[in-house]
């Protein structure tokens, strides 16, 4: 009963994670045991890696269409109001091992999943009629989603990592308007940035874990 | 009440005398300083609320005072605003005034200050003003919180068209700071070091989902916010209540613009208010709300609609009475007893109370348009009689009342589509007729327009055609031809027809159109042409005497394609001119139009025929020209004619277009520019019957182009390749007047002989003659074997020949033989030996071959016939014959003995020679000399008839052969 209390709860928050949801999650102990609901599909890896070229090659898409919909000066000054200046982001070093790769994968989707979650809120607020926006944030967050939960079951089953703690990006519900907006713009600038880097890692990295997978 | 006077009179003295006091104490400046002055902020609205006290004030006592009250900016001596607040203080009275900022109150700290004076009139001049309160100092800008720079006022709703002042702060001093409107950059101005402001007037609504603000600076720092301009609240229009049943009012209105912004301000509110009940009803519906009517029987309502959103408030009113603003119930309408011609509506208006009297509108729509429109006064149930309408037609009706009494508004229209029954048509086909007459039999085709809805009342089913012979009387049986054809073909005799048609729908016939077929062809006129005007073919004919009952004009819209499209026009029997025209008509395409009598007898008589063009086109091809009579001075052209459907205008003559051998135009040609810019000369040839044209003046040996095409009111045909011509030399017929009969001269004579050839064979070269007929065997036969016959070559056993050269140099001469032949030099004369081929020969005797002497080697060679010796086979066999000299011999001897007795058992060779004399079948005149060869004859076979084995002689008339037996390898001719 500990054991489900310690592994699959945080693991069932993180996957159920709400909009919002500030602080990061309490960390596994050591000696937790890594449990799955449902065992993890043989083929996770090459799933992962195709979330991430999907991912990937929607970014753009999405960046572009969510500052048109913001309105001016937002267009016209994407250096100044969405350049990816993201502090707390969650870093990922390209060249680390797989394992330590989806960790930072993991922590990342995490993050940017509840900031989406945020985005995809406010937008539904400040911007009812931009509906093509919202179908993009959701299709995004559902990527998201299954890709949060295909690492979690690839480090669980192959590296027996049954937590990662995970910290979230700020809360934008009491921002002001303009906040909300600019934030919003700010992170889809990071996503296009980093998602680049961490598909093209994986791309890479898979024919390294190829090689020699448990390195 | 003595006690109630006495204290009152001594309140009195003790009021005056304290009055006396306070006046002696007013005299000098009081000490009526406001006190306890507090401000307070409300950033939303930009508003300093002050509240403060005027302590010195006695108890109860009240003084009318006037408040100075100063506003400062960032810092105190900035004094932005003055104002002065006058009021009735009374004691430990706590006053209030408030002051709104066009500046947000976020940008800068604001200082206020406060002094007073009594301005009371019971209080004597001069009155002097209080001490200034201290200044109190209002900041918010600790709403900056930790963020480095802000821009306020945040998320600010404001109404379009007002003023807003935007400000920008920062914890650094600004340097170079812009700011932009929705992407607009604005004028800024600095108020403080950490302070930047700009005004925007008039401020314009952009989305509902706000304005974007964004402002920047040097070092990099930014900030933004939105702000929400909201379209101004409109005053609802059109606000009007009726009722259709006395149990709910129906209040509409238009709301103007839509003042919501997301999020941020819904959709405006409208509320009902009845000032009489004191009800009021928060409408759901933007445009319209529904109002319960109060059993309570009230008559006048006064109503006040009020429209709301966060920024303002708009109302109208309307007081009415509610009798006044009934709008009755849609009716609904039936129809009944719908014939041809008529039908009667019914409406029934449900309940508007009280069974008020109505007044309804009743209109009948035909093919869109209104075509009647009727009154009727009603209670609940309507009734109208529509008449005059038209069988088989589809009709709409419908019907609205609205209150007779106090009429306020229509009701909804209500209406429902009806079709007339159908009637008989009631007009006969309009009929004409087309005839072709072949073989002595006609094809009429007869045709009808459709007859017009107004006329057919129904829709046609078929149509009956009646031909009676008015020649031969007969029974009369209608043909039907079903609907829509609109025409057809009757085979006549050449009798008298007359055609009635009539058209047929489902309830009755129409009037018959009769039109007769004259048995006579009929007169053929002259076709003239027909002017064209901008409206069509103007077309007029001389009036008609007598029983003209009318003219009938008739032409086929597409005579370019052969399908006619036969086209009719009835005109009445006072018109002699009518004017055509047709869409179909087009450029290029002649028309022909006929125009025809109708006589009383209903028969069609040509008057005219005219023809004519809508517009005349320039031809386009241009006539195939044949020249002829080429001389050396002139040559004649000629053309044929176009067929008249080809001609796309009328032709009006011809140009002849000669390029000359020198600059120089010949007599009656013109110089003329071609449309390649070219120069030649022309001629104009101007009747168009003109086909031929003699170009004349011509110089002999020049070379001459031509060219001619035809002309038109709009212009000549194509410019084509212009023909070359060469003149010839002026002597060269005389040549030709010499070699023609001497080329005659030679056929003739060719011909002549030819057909004397006969007698020319006889006389050159005459057949060999016949064995048979000859002599000898007339005389062997009458002095010998009477069973002597004649040798079959079956039966002849053929010898080698051997033929012996002689030696070169020696010379055959043949006494009697022609020149050529005994000066030809033999070479290689030849011997003939006659080599038994067969030893046992057991035939009935000794038959021997041999080569025919009269030919030789050198007559071989000289003639185109020649005759090669054969080579020598059997040399050992000589000595038969050793030369051609003792062959010649022997054949001159037995050739003579042949004329006169032959000695029985002799063992010479008879020889029958081959060339005989053309006379050879008379022995009388058998020539005494020996045969002479003749050069180039043919080989006759020849015969050698031993003696020994004597055959009869050959009759006169036998068939012999003349026959070489030669070996058949060594066979040479």
């Amino acid at each position: 009963m500990k054991v489900l209390a310690a592994g699959v709860v945080p693991l069932l928050l993180v996957l159920h994670w709400k909009h919002g949801a500030g602080s990061p999650l309490p960390i596994t102990p050591d000696n937790a045991t890594c449990a799955t609901r449902h065992p993890c599909h043989s083929n996770l890896m090459d799933q992962i890696r195709n979330q991430l070229v999907q991912l990937n090659s929607s970014a753009n898409a999405l960046f572009i269409l969510y500052y048109t919909a913001q309105g001016e000066p937002f267009p016209s000054n994407l250096d100044k109001l969405c350049r990816p200046d993201v502090t707390d982001f969650p870093p990922f070093h390209a060249n680390g091992k797989e394992k330590a790769r989806l960790v930072e994968l993991y922590r990342i989707i995490a993050y940017l999943g509840a900031s989406l979650g945020n985005i995809t809120r406010d937008q539904k607020v400040l911007n009812p009629n931009a509906l093509s926006l919202h179908s993009k944030l959701n299709a995004t967050s559902d990527t998201m989603r299954g890709l949060l939960s295909n690492v979690l079951c690839h480090l669980c089953s192959k590296y027996h990592v049954a937590n990662v703690d995970v910290a979230y990006g700020p809360d934008t519900s009491n921002k002001d308007v303009f906040q909300k907006k600019k934030l919003g713009c700010q992170l889809l600038g990071k996503y296009k940035q980093v998602i680049a880097v961490v598909a093209q890692a994986f791309q890479t990295g898979d024919l390294e874990a190829y090689s020699d997978p448990r390195s | 009440m003595a006690l109630f006077a006495f204290f009152q009179t001594i309140l009195l003295l003790v009021s005056l005398s304290l009055r006396t006091c306070q006046s002696e104490v007013l005299s000098e400046p009081l000490p009526l300083t406001p006190e306890s002055l507090d401000v307070s902020i409300n950033s939303a609205q930009r508003c300093l609320h002050l509240q403060w006290r005027v302590h010195s004030l006695a108890y109860h006592q009240e003084l009318k005072m006037v408040f100075q009250i100063e506003i400062s900016r960032i810092n105190t001596s900035n004094v932005i605003w003055v104002d002065y607040y006058s009021t009735t203080v009374k004691w430990n009275q706590v006053l209030h005034w408030s002051w709104e900022s066009e500046l947000p109150l976020e940008c800068a700290t604001h200082f206020v200050r406060i002094r007073s004076r009594v301005d009371d009139a019971r209080v004597p001049e001069p009155r002097f003003w209080s001490n200034w309160s201290s200044w109190k100092e209002v900041n918010e800008q600790n709403s900056l919180g930790h963020k480095a720079s802000s821009v306020f006022p945040v998320d600010k709703l404001v109404e379009e068209g007002s003023n807003v002042t935007i400000c920008y702060i920062s914890r650094s001093h600004q340097n170079n700071v812009s700011c932009y409107l929705d992407g607009v950059r604005m004028h800024v101005e600095q108020l403080d070091p950490n302070v930047s402001a700009f005004h925007v007037n008039n401020v314009a609504f952009v989305r509902e989902t706000g304005t974007n603000i964004f402002c920047e600076m040097d070092p990099k720092d930014d900030a933004g916010t939105v702000l929400f301009v909201s379209k101004v609240l409109e005053e609802p229009k059109d606000f009007s209540c009726e009722t259709q049943d006395f149990k709910t009012l129906h209040c509409t209105w238009d709301p103007g613009s839509d003042t919501s912004l997301v999020r941020k301000q819904p959709y405006q509110s409208y509320t009902l208010f009845e000032s009489f009940s004191g009800e009021k009803r928060l409408c759901e519906h933007k445009n319209w709300c529904d109002w319960q009517i109060a059993q309570d029987s009230q008559e006048m309502y006064n109503f006040t609609l009020v429209a709301e959103n966060y920024l303002r408030k708009r109302s109208v009113n309307i007081l009415f009475n509610l009798t006044h603003r009934v709008r009755p119930m849609t009716p609904k309408v039936f129809f009944k007893n719908i014939s041809a011609t008529n039908a009667t509506m019914t409406w029934r208006v449900h309940s508007t109370g009280n069974h008020r009297t109505l007044l309804c509108q009743i209109e009948l729509h035909g093919e869109g348009k209104v075509i009647q429109q009727h009154n009727a006064s009603i209670k609940v149930n309507g009734e109208y009689l529509l008449s005059e309408l038209e069988p088989d037609t589809q009709y709409m009706a419908r019907v609205h009342c609205g209150d007779a009494n106090h009429f306020w508004k229509w009701s909804e229209w209500s209406g429902e589509n009806f079709t007339t029954l159908e009637a008989a048509p009631s007009e006969a086909p309009d009929v004409w007729r087309d005839v072709k007459s072949e073989l002595g039999n006609r094809t009429v085709t007869l045709f009808w327009k459709p007859l017009s809805k107004s006329h057919a009342n129904g829709k046609i089913r078929f149509y009956n055609v009646i031909v009676e012979n008015l020649d031969k009387p007969s029974e009369l049986e209608p043909v039907p031809i079903p609907a829509p054809a609109n025409h057809t073909k009757l085979a006549l005799d050449q009798c008298s027809y007359r055609i009635h048609v009539t058209a047929n729908n489902s309830v009755g016939t129409s009037p018959a159109s009769v039109i007769v077929i004259s048995g006579d062809p009929g007169n053929q006129v002259e076709e003239e042409r027909v002017n064209v005007t901008a409206d069509g073919f103007s077309l007029s004919w001389k009036p008609q005497s007598g029983d003209v009952t009318g003219y009938v004009v008739e032409w086929c819209d597409r005579p370019q394609d052969g399908s006619c499209d036969l086209q009719w026009e009835n005109l009445g029997p006072n018109t002699t001119s009518t004017v055509i025209s047709s869409d179909a008509f087009r450029p290029g395409v002649r028309y022909n139009f006929r125009i025809y009598g109708i006589s009383t007898k209903r028969i069609a008589y040509l008057l005219e025929q005219k023809t004519g063009y809508s517009q005349e086109l320039a031809p386009l091809v241009n006539p195939q020209v044949v020249m002829s009579n080429l001389t050396s001075h002139s040559f004649t052209l000629s053309w044929k004619d176009y067929p008249t459907e080809t001609q796309r205008s009328f032709i009006r003559g011809y140009h002849v277009y000669l390029k000359p051998k020198e600059g120089q135009c010949h007599p009656g040609f013109e110089k003329a520019a071609l449309s390649d810019n070219s120069v030649c000369c022309k001629y104009k040839i101007d009747k168009p019957e003109q086909k031929t044209f003699v170009v004349e003046n011509l110089q002999p040996e020049s070379i001459y182009e031509f060219f001619v095409t035809p002309f038109t009111s709009v212009g000549e045909g194509p410019l084509d390749a212009f023909t070359k011509v060469t003149t010839p030399d002026e002597h060269s017929h005389l040549l030709i007047r010499i070699i023609l009969p001497t080329v005659f001269c030679v056929v003739l004579i060719m011909i002549v002989c030819y057909l004397n050839s006969q007698w020319m064979k006889e006389k050159c070269y005459p057949d060999i003659p016949d064995p048979y007929k000859s002599s000898v065997l007339s005389l062997i036969k009458s002095k010998e074997n009477p069973h002597l016959t004649i040798m079959s070559v079956k039966d002849c056993i053929p010898d080698a020949i051997e033929v012996i050269n002689k030696p070169e140099g020696s010379k055959i001469q043949f006494s009697g033989t022609r020149n050529s032949l005994t000066e030809t030099e033999i070479t290689k004369p030849a011997y003939l030996y006659l080599l038994p081929a067969e030893k046992n020969y057991s035939g009935p005797g000794p038959c021997i071959c041999f080569e025919n002497f009269t030919y030789n080697q050198a007559a071989s060679n000289s003639g185109s016939c020649g005759h090669v010796p054969v080579p020598p086979t059997a040399p050992s066999q000589r000595g038969l014959l050793t030369s051609l000299e003792n062959l010649l011999k022997a054949l001159e001897k037995n050739y003579m003995n042949s004329q006169g007795e032959i000695p029985a058992g002799e063992t010479t060779l008879n020889y029958v020679s081959q060339l005989a004399s053309p006379m050879s079948g008379d022995k009388d005149s058998l020539p005494t000399d020996p045969p002479v060869p003749a050069l180039c004859s043919e080989y006759k076979m020849q015969m050698a008839i031993p003696l020994g084995l004597a055959s009869p002689p050959l009759s006169e008339n036998s068939s012999v052969s003349s026959v070489t037996l030669l070996d058949q390898g060594d066979h040479h001719h």
